[in-house]
């Protein structure tokens, strides 16, 4: 009758998650003071989750956390690749995106302790809230549904005759996801300005890459929906910027959307509640010796533009800085319970 | 972007195989399976014309009707190599989509019972709840169609999780049209059985139009398989009115299934030669393409190449004919003899039991 296959019992072959050595970085033409201003977001980005780890630890954030930590450089690098008015909606592991868009580590730190004056005025306790005045539009919990918007925010920008980008991220798990077919088909059949950033980072939750899928790199998406497509090393801040910056004119261009991959780790688990007992430690390892702050660091002093003693001082000023919003953000009150029912739905003025 | 004409032109007159997974040799049918085949085809294409333009003038019909003519080559090359009336361990799955009437035909549902389904009786698949194409039987191996399209894809993926669950050499035939490819669960039952290198078989009849929307505003890409190494898993696209193309490109990914090598994605191009559905008279399509694709149909190229072989003659195929006529006539009058269900058994059978 049946003949029974052992093969098909075996599970799905293992990839290498550790992804090829680095490539040095190199300076695709930013000045000095770019650089250095690139170096001041990735830093803010660190110490801005440092901080807010901190306080989760003392019980002070109502929410969930989630650190970009070791994906600064794809935060970074591609908001800072866009123009001012380019349309960006970030995700949940994204400060850096957020940061270069001139939100304030204050008003991070209202919304992470669920504050009356936070942009959701208390009634969200993570990074869910946008600021159409900075062509921010807030991330959707539900992975891979902000895709969709973003590609319907793009067809808007085509509609009205402006130069405007859409750009949006989305994890390796997301990727699975039916919103993200359904938002990048339909992007691609148009010719949207839509540039979607995969932050392949190893894990969705716990489920490494090669359970999520049986590519070697999402990149190869690209050609199946018939759209430009890039892999770049996502620990390089400046590989990330020049690829966005490619994609960015692509779309401008007319020439349709991209798919840009962007490999690198996740670096603490989904979220800080999580002990990631389930990540091989020795990838972490690896991981860590590529950290893209300790990258960047390296490459500016080694070109001259920053001494160790500078570096030092960014920190400290950082520090600082980010000392004295924390001391404002806990003096600031909670939302008042009769305030729990406005602004959930719209209210015309 | 190409303009639509130009595109559907383009890729008619490209549509061969772009790669032969699951091996080089060309899989051909014997003498009696191509009768076989031209005997359900012809079946199809029969039992079709009285359905759509027969019983649904005449107000007999209950429900939608969506009929496949012009693509009964996809459904009858494809389920050549469905392997069944062997037992549960061992047949073989089947989620045919709302064009894919040969399927259920050789799957062993007989006519009259699907007559019986169309005129809403008591005797039809869904014992008159449904009144088309979203019936099943699982004696038959055949899970009912969703009528969401593209919901059927998990499905089927989910149907090939069991069969190599159990670690048999069973496979789950999943059928599609073009349209559906856009959908999210499409993606997202093609990706988990592609990672968990399932046994299913993806086969897509792109018929150019999903519903009044044309493919070029579909996708990007040329071809529904090259849609599949976003998956890492085989593609092959194949003329879909010719029969024996489908036989084989079906029955290689089949065999690379049941050698537990996992999915495939399959697109046969062919033509809607109808309406969306009967009540459609699909005034969006240029009369050109019909006419263009009327001189491929798959009947008649099929009865060509079993006349040069000297399979059939003129009076074979009327012989043929003739029987399949006086069939369908003693089904139909069998399903207008079939009583309505009655109202108190309005709510059996709508959940399990």
């Amino acid at each position: 009758m049946s003949t029974v296959l052992k093969k098909n019992r075996k599970p799905p072959a293992g990839k290498d998650r550790r992804s090829p050595p680095p490539e040095p970085i190199r300076n695709p033409g930013l000045s000095r003071t770019q650089l250095l201003e690139i170096h001041r977001h990735l830093r803010m980005n660190r110490m801005v989750e440092d901080k807010l780890s901190a306080l989760y630890r003392q019980g002070k954030i109502h929410g969930g956390l989630y650190s970009s930590l070791g994906q600064e450089g794809i935060s970074v690098g591609s908001a800072y690749a866009l123009a001012p008015e380019d349309l960006l909606g970030p995700m949940i592991r994204n400060i850096g995106s957020l940061l270069v868009r001139g939100v304030t580590p204050l008003t991070l730190f209202l919304q992470f302790l669920a504050r009356r004056d936070a942009p959701t005025g208390g009634k969200d306790g993570t990074l869910h809230f946008d600021d159409l005045d900075k062509s921010l539009i807030g991330p959707i919990s539900v992975l891979g549904t902000l895709i969709p918007v973003m590609t319907g925010a793009a067809l808007a920008a085509r509609m009205r005759g402006e130069s405007r980008v859409a750009l949006t991220y989305i994890g390796d798990g997301g990727t699975s996801t039916g919103d993200f077919h359904e938002g990048l088909n339909l992007a691609a059949v148009l010719g949207l300005p839509l540039i979607l950033v995969v932050e392949n980072n190893g894990y969705a939750y716990s489920t490494p890459t090669n359970r999520q899928f049986a590519v070697d790199s999402l990149a190869e998406r690209g050609p199946a929906y018939g759209i430009a497509s890039e892999s770049v090393d996502g620990t390089d801040v400046l590989a990330v910027y020049e690829a966005t910056r490619r994609a960015a004119d692509r779309g401008r261009r007319g020439d349709g959307p991209t798919l840009l991959e962007c490999r690198a780790f996740r670096r603490r688990g989904h979220a800080e509640h999580d002990d990631m007992w389930y990540v091989p430690k020795e990838l972490l390892k690896a991981w860590e010796a590529r950290d893209p702050l300790d990258r960047f660091e390296a490459f500016i002093v080694d070109q001259g533009h920053a001494t160790e003693k500078d570096l030092r001082a960014v920190r400290e000023a950082i520090g600082a800085d980010l000392d004295e919003a924390a001391r404002v953000a806990l003096d600031s009150p909670y939302p008042q319970p009769e305030e729990t029912l406005r602004n959930v739905y719209f209210e015309p003025e | 972007m190409l303009t639509g004409e130009r595109r559907a032109t383009a890729r008619a007159a490209a549509a061969s195989p772009v790669g032969r997974p699951g091996g080089e040799a060309v899989l051909v049918p014997g003498d009696a399976d191509l009768l076989k085949m031209l005997h359900f085809m012809k079946l199809t294409r029969a039992l079709e014309y009285r359905i759509e333009r027969k019983l649904y003038r005449q107000g007999k019909i209950v429900g939608g009707v969506y009929v496949g003519r012009g693509q009964e080559a996809i459904s009858v090359g494809a389920a050549m190599h469905i392997r069944r009336g062997s037992g549960e361990e061992h047949d073989d799955i089947v989620s045919p989509s709302h064009r894919d009437m040969a399927v259920f035909l050789m799957q062993g549902v007989p006519p009259e019972r699907i007559l019986a389904q169309y005129m809403g009786r008591k005797t039809g698949l869904t014992r008159g709840r449904d009144g088309n194409m979203h019936m099943g039987d699982l004696r038959h191996r055949l899970i009912a169609f969703v009528s969401h399209l593209g919901d059927s894809i998990p499905v089927a993926a989910g149907c090939a999780l069991t069969l190599r669950m159990r670690g048999t050499d069973q496979v789950s035939f999943c059928f599609f049209g073009e349209g559906a490819t856009s959908r999210g669960d499409w993606h997202e039952g093609l990706n988990f059985a592609a990672v968990m290198r399932l046994p299913v078989v993806f086969i897509c009849n792109n018929n150019q139009y999903a519903y009044s929307t044309h493919v070029s505003r579909q996708m990007r890409v040329e071809r529904v398989s090259d849609r599949a190494s976003g998956y890492g898993i085989p593609g092959e696209t194949a003329d879909g009115n010719d029969v024996l193309a489908v036989y084989d490109a079906v029955g290689r990914a089949v065999a690379r299934a049941r050698r537990g090598e996992g999915p495939a994605l399959l697109e046969f191009v062919t033509f809607r030669m109808t309406g969306h559905s009967a009540h459609d008279d699909a005034g969006y399509v240029p009369k050109t393409l019909f006419e263009e694709w009327e001189r491929k149909d798959p009947i008649r190229l099929f009865e060509d190449e079993l006349k040069s072989r000297r399979l059939v003659d003129a009076l074979a195929l009327k012989e043929m004919e003739s029987g399949i006529e006086s069939e369908l006539d003693e089904a139909v009058a069998w399903a207008e003899r079939q009583p309505y269900p009655e109202p108190e058994e309005c709510l059996t059978g709508v959940y399990h039991e």
